[in-house]
C-alpha cells in the first residue's frame, strides 16, 4: 500500500476529528444563541404583524400598550437584539472558532450567563417600550439603562473570538470571514458606545442627536450585519460549491472599503434638515460610495458559485445563502436610493426607510444567517434536520414574504413623496397622503403574517434540533430537485 | 454541555463525526485579479457620489445647514396684497372650513342639502344666511326643538348637538365661513373674533337653544371688521 496516501488518510482523519472537536467545544453557547434567537424572531414578526395591522386599523386592539408607536419600535427592538444579534454572534463564534482552528477553551459557562443576561436585557426592552419607557431613538428605543447590560454581554463573546483570531491555525492562508468577524467584533463595541454616550450621556445635543442616531442605525447594518452575514457566505458558498473563493483581491477590496466608508454614512437621512450640511452631503457621499464594496463583494459570490447552481436547489444552506448573497447588492442599491440628494428626497421619511431596514435585516443578514444555521446545528446537535418540506416552507414563505416587503415598502415610499414633496399643493389634507398609502401597508402585513408563519416553523424545527431530536443520520437533509438522478451517483452528497 | 453524550447513538464516534467528515476542504482564495470592468464601473459609482459634495457641503462650515435654503422656489402659499404672509383670510377659511364640514356633512350631507324631514338644509338656509349671531349660537351652542328652514319643519329628535365646545374658536369661524359660501350661498365671513365675542357673551350657557330664543337674533351680526371676501369692509391691508 501506498504510504502517501496512508498518510493522507490519516491526517484527514485527524483534521475531521480536529473540527468536530471544535464544534463540540462551541456547542452550549452557539445553540443557546440560535434557539432564543428563534424565538425573538417569531415574537418579533407576529409584533410585524400586530404594529402593521395598527399603521392602517388603529382602532385594533385599542389599549395604550399596543400602540402603533409602541409596537413598531418593540417589533424593530426583537428583530434586532432578540434575533440578529444572537444569530449573529453564534455564527460568529462557530465561523472563528473553526477557520481559526481553534477549540473554545475557558469562558463557555460565562458565555451562557452573558446569553441569559442578553435575553434578560431584551425582555426588559420589549416590556419597557410596550409599557411606555421606550426613550424614542431609533433602534435605542429600550431603556437607556439596559446598553451598558448589552455591550458587556457581546464583549464576553467578543474577547475569546479576538483571543482565537490571535492564535489562529491556518494552513489555507488568507480568508476574508475571519476579517469580517473580527471586523464586526470591534465595530459594534464601537458605535454602541459612541452612539449611546452621545445620546444618553451628553446633554443637549439637540439636532445633532437625530443625526447621531441615524448614524448608528447605518452602523448597526453596515458594520456589524453586514460584516457577519458576508463573512458567513463567503465561508459557506465555497464550502459547499466545493470552489474557492474566485478573487482573494475582490475579496480584499470589498472588505476594506466597507471598513473605511461603513462608518462614514447615516446622516444624509436627514438632508435639507438642520444639521451641518458637510455631514449630511459626506453622508450621502458614502451612501452611493458604498455600491462599491457590495458590487464587488455580489460579484465575487456570483463567481464563486458559477457552475455549481444547481446545489442551490439541493442544499437548505447555499440555498439560503445564495438569496441572501443576492440581497446584500439589492440592500446596497436602495441605501444609495436613499442616500443620494437626487432620489433620497424623494423617498426621505418614508416607508422606503423601514423598507431599507427589512431589506438589510431579513433579506439579506437572516437569510444568510438562516443558510449559516442550517449548515451549523446538525455538526453541533449531532443529528440531521427532520423535514425537507419545513426547510422549504421557510425558504419560500420567507423569500414571499420579504420580496413583499422589499417592493411595496419602496413604492409606497416613492407614492408618499411624490403626494408630499409639491409645494402648490402646501393646503393638501394629511389624511388623503395617508390614505394613500393603506393598501402598501395591508400589503406589509399579509408579507409578515407569511414570514411568521415559516418562523415558527423553524423555531419548532430547531427546537427539536437542539432537543437532539433530530434525524439519527449519516446523510445530510437535502432538498429534493430534478438533479436528484444525477447526483445520486456521488455518495450522499457533501452539500451539507 | 459540552458533548453530545444524551444518546448512546452518539457515542458512536463516526457518528459524532460524520457531518465534519462529510464536509469539503477549506480553500486557499482563487487569485483572479479585478475585472477591468468592475474598476470602470467603479470609477462611475465614484462620480455619481462625488456629485453629491460639492456644494452640498456648504463649504464645510458648521453653520450652514442647507446650502439652498435662500435659493429655493418662492413660498407658493397666496400671498395677501401687500405680502403679508397669511395669505387671503376668506381663501384660508374657505379651505380650512372644508376640511372641519365633514363633521357637518354627517348629517348636512356633502351637498348642504341635509336629509328632507330629518336634518335641515344649509344651502339658500336663511339660518346660515341670516344673522351672524344666530349662527354661531345654533353651532357653539346647539338647537333644539321645531323650526322651520326654507318653508319645511323640522323637528328632529335631540335636535342639534353643541359642536362648539371641542373646537377652536378658529376653527368654527372657519367651517361658517365656509357654510356661509358654498352650494351657491354668498355671505360675509365669521372671523375668530366674532366668535369669541358670542362665546364671552353666552359663556354661561349650557343648553341647547331653542328657535323663539333665538328670534331675536334672527337678523342681528355681530360686529367687527371683516377682512376679505363678500362684504369685506376693511380691503386687505395695505
Amino acid at each position: 500500500m501506498d504510504t502517501s496516501t496512508a498518510n493522507a488518510e490519516l491526517e484527514n482523519q485527524a483534521d475531521t476529528t480536529r473540527r468536530a472537536a471544535i464544534d463540540r467545544s462551541v456547542k452550549g453557547p452557539v445553540l443557546f444563541l440560535f434557539l432564543n434567537g428563534a424565538f425573538w424572531l417569531m415574537a418579533s414578526t407576529i409584533l410585524g404583524v400586530l404594529a402593521g395591522i395598527k399603521a392602517f386599523a388603529p382602532e385594533f386592539l385599542d389599549v395604550s400598550f399596543l400602540t402603533f408607536g409602541r409596537l413598531q419600535p418593540a417589533h424593530l427592538t426583537a428583530l434586532v437584539y432578540g434575533w440578529g444579534m444572537q444569530a449573529g454572534l453564534g455564527i460568529m463564534l462557530w465561523l472563528m472558532a473553526r477557520r481559526s482552528g481553534q477549540e473554545l477553551i475557558g469562558g463557555k459557562s460565562l458565555m451562557i450567563v452573558a446569553g441569559v443576561f442578553w435575553n434578560i436585557a431584551v425582555s426588559l426592552a420589549i416590556v419597557g417600550i410596550l409599557a411606555g419607557k421606550g426613550t424614542g431613538f431609533e433602534w435605542l428605543e429600550m431603556p437607556s439603562y439596559l446598553w451598558p447590560v448589552l455591550l458587556v454581554c457581546f464583549l464576553v463573546y467578543a474577547w475569546p473570538m479576538t483571543r482565537m483570531f490571535a492564535r489562529a491555525f491556518r494552513p489555507e492562508g488568507f480568508m476574508v470571514s475571519t476579517w469580517y468577524v473580527l471586523g464586526a467584533c470591534f465595530w459594534f463595541p464601537w458605535i454602541y458606545i459612541t452612539t449611546n454616550v452621545c445620546l444618553h450621556c451628553l446633554p443637549g445635543l439637540g439636532a445633532l442627536g437625530a443625526g447621531v442616531n441615524a448614524w448608528y442605525v447605518h452602523g448597526l447594518i453596515l458594520l456589524f450585519f453586514t460584516p457577519v452575514a458576508v463573512g458567513a457566505a463567503y465561508y459557506f458558498i465555497p464550502k459547499i460549491t466545493g470552489q474557492p473563493i474566485a478573487s482573494q483581491q475582490l475579496a480584499q477590496i470589498g472588505f476594506w472599503l466597507l471598513a473605511i466608508l461603513g462608518g462614514w454614512t447615516g446622516m444624509q437621512r436627514f438632508m435639507g434638515g438642520p444639521l451641518p450640511a458637510w455631514m449630511v452631503a459626506i453622508g450621502a457621499l458614502t451612501g452611493v460610495l458604498l455600491m462599491i464594496p457590495v458590487g464587488v463583494v455580489g460579484l465575487n459570490h456570483h463567481l464563486t458559485t458559477l457552475g455549481k447552481h444547481h446545489l442551490v436547489a439541493t442544499s437548505p444552506t447555499l440555498r439560503f445563502v445564495f438569496f441572501g448573497a443576492i440581497f446584500y447588492p439589492v440592500s446596497g442599491a436602495i441605501l444609495a436610493l436613499l442616500s443620494n440628494f437626487w432620489s433620497g428626497l424623494n423617498l426621505q421619511f418614508s416607508h422606503a426607510w423601514y423598507g431599507y431596514q427589512v431589506t438589510a435585516v431579513y433579506g439579506f443578514f437572516s437569510m444568510t444567517a438562516f443558510g449559516a444555521i442550517y449548515y451549523i446545528v446538525p455538526r453541533l446537535a449531532g443529528c440531521e434536520w427532520l423535514s425537507v418540506r419545513l426547510i422549504r416552507n421557510h425558504f419560500w414563505f420567507s423569500v414571499y414574504g420579504i420580496g413583499t416587503i422589499v417592493v411595496t415598502s419602496l413604492l409606497a415610499g416613492m407614492q408618499q413623496n411624490a403626494d408630499i414633496n409639491v409645494p402648490e399643493r402646501w393646503d393638501q389634507s394629511w389624511m388623503s397622503v395617508v390614505m394613500n398609502a393603506r393598501p402598501y401597508l395591508v400589503a406589509r402585513v399579509i408579507a409578515w403574517a407569511l414570514i411568521t408563519w415559516s418562523n415558527v416553523w423553524f423555531l419548532i424545527h430547531l427546537g427539536l434540533m437542539v432537543a437532539g431530536l433530530g434525524r439519527r443520520s449519516a446523510a445530510p437533509t437535502l432538498l429534493p430537485s430534478h438533479h436528484d438522478e444525477t447526483d445520486s451517483a456521488l455518495p450522499h452528497g457533501a452539500n451539507a | 454541555m459540552s458533548a453530545p453524550s444524551a444518546h448512546p447513538d452518539n457515542t458512536n464516534i463516526d457518528r459524532i463525526h460524520t457531518a465534519a467528515h462529510r464536509e469539503k476542504a477549506d480553500l486557499v482564495a482563487g487569485s483572479l485579479p479585478a475585472p477591468t470592468w468592475v474598476i470602470f464601473l467603479g470609477f462611475i459609482v465614484a462620480i455619481i457620489a462625488g456629485g453629491q459634495l460639492g456644494v452640498m457641503t456648504g463649504g464645510y462650515q458648521f453653520e450652514t445647514s442647507n446650502p439652498f435654503a435662500t435659493s429655493i422656489a418662492a413660498d407658493p402659499r397666496p400671498k395677501a396684497v401687500g405680502g403679508d404672509a397669511g395669505g387671503d383670510p376668506f381663501q384660508v377659511a374657505m379651505k380650512k372650513g372644508a376640511g372641519g364640514y365633514a363633521v357637518c356633512g354627517g348629517c348636512h350631507q356633502g351637498n348642504g342639502l341635509g336629509i328632507a324631514g330629518q336634518f335641515p338644509p344649509l344651502a339658500g338656509s336663511d339660518w346660515v344666511l341670516g344673522g351672524t349671531e344666530r349662527l354661531i349660537r345654533v353651532v357653539q351652542h346647539g338647537l333644539t326643538g321645531a323650526i322651520t328652514v326654507k318653508g319645511q319643519n323640522y323637528n328632529t329628535p335631540g335636535g342639534m348637538q353643541a359642536f362648539g365646545a371641542a373646537m377652536s374658536a378658529g376653527d368654527l369661524a372657519n367651517v361658517l365661513t365656509y357654510i356661509r359660501n358654498n352650494w351657491g350661498n354668498e355671505a360675509t365671513m365669521i372671523t375668530k373674533e366674532m366668535v369669541e365675542a358670542v362665546r364671552t357673551k353666552e359663556s354661561a350657557r349650557t343648553t341647547q337653544w331653542t328657535a323663539s330664543e333665538l328670534a331675536a337674533f334672527e337678523k342681528e351680526n355681530v360686529p367687527g371688521p371683516i377682512p376679505a371676501g363678500p362684504g369685506a369692509d376693511a380691503p386687505a391691508a395695505k
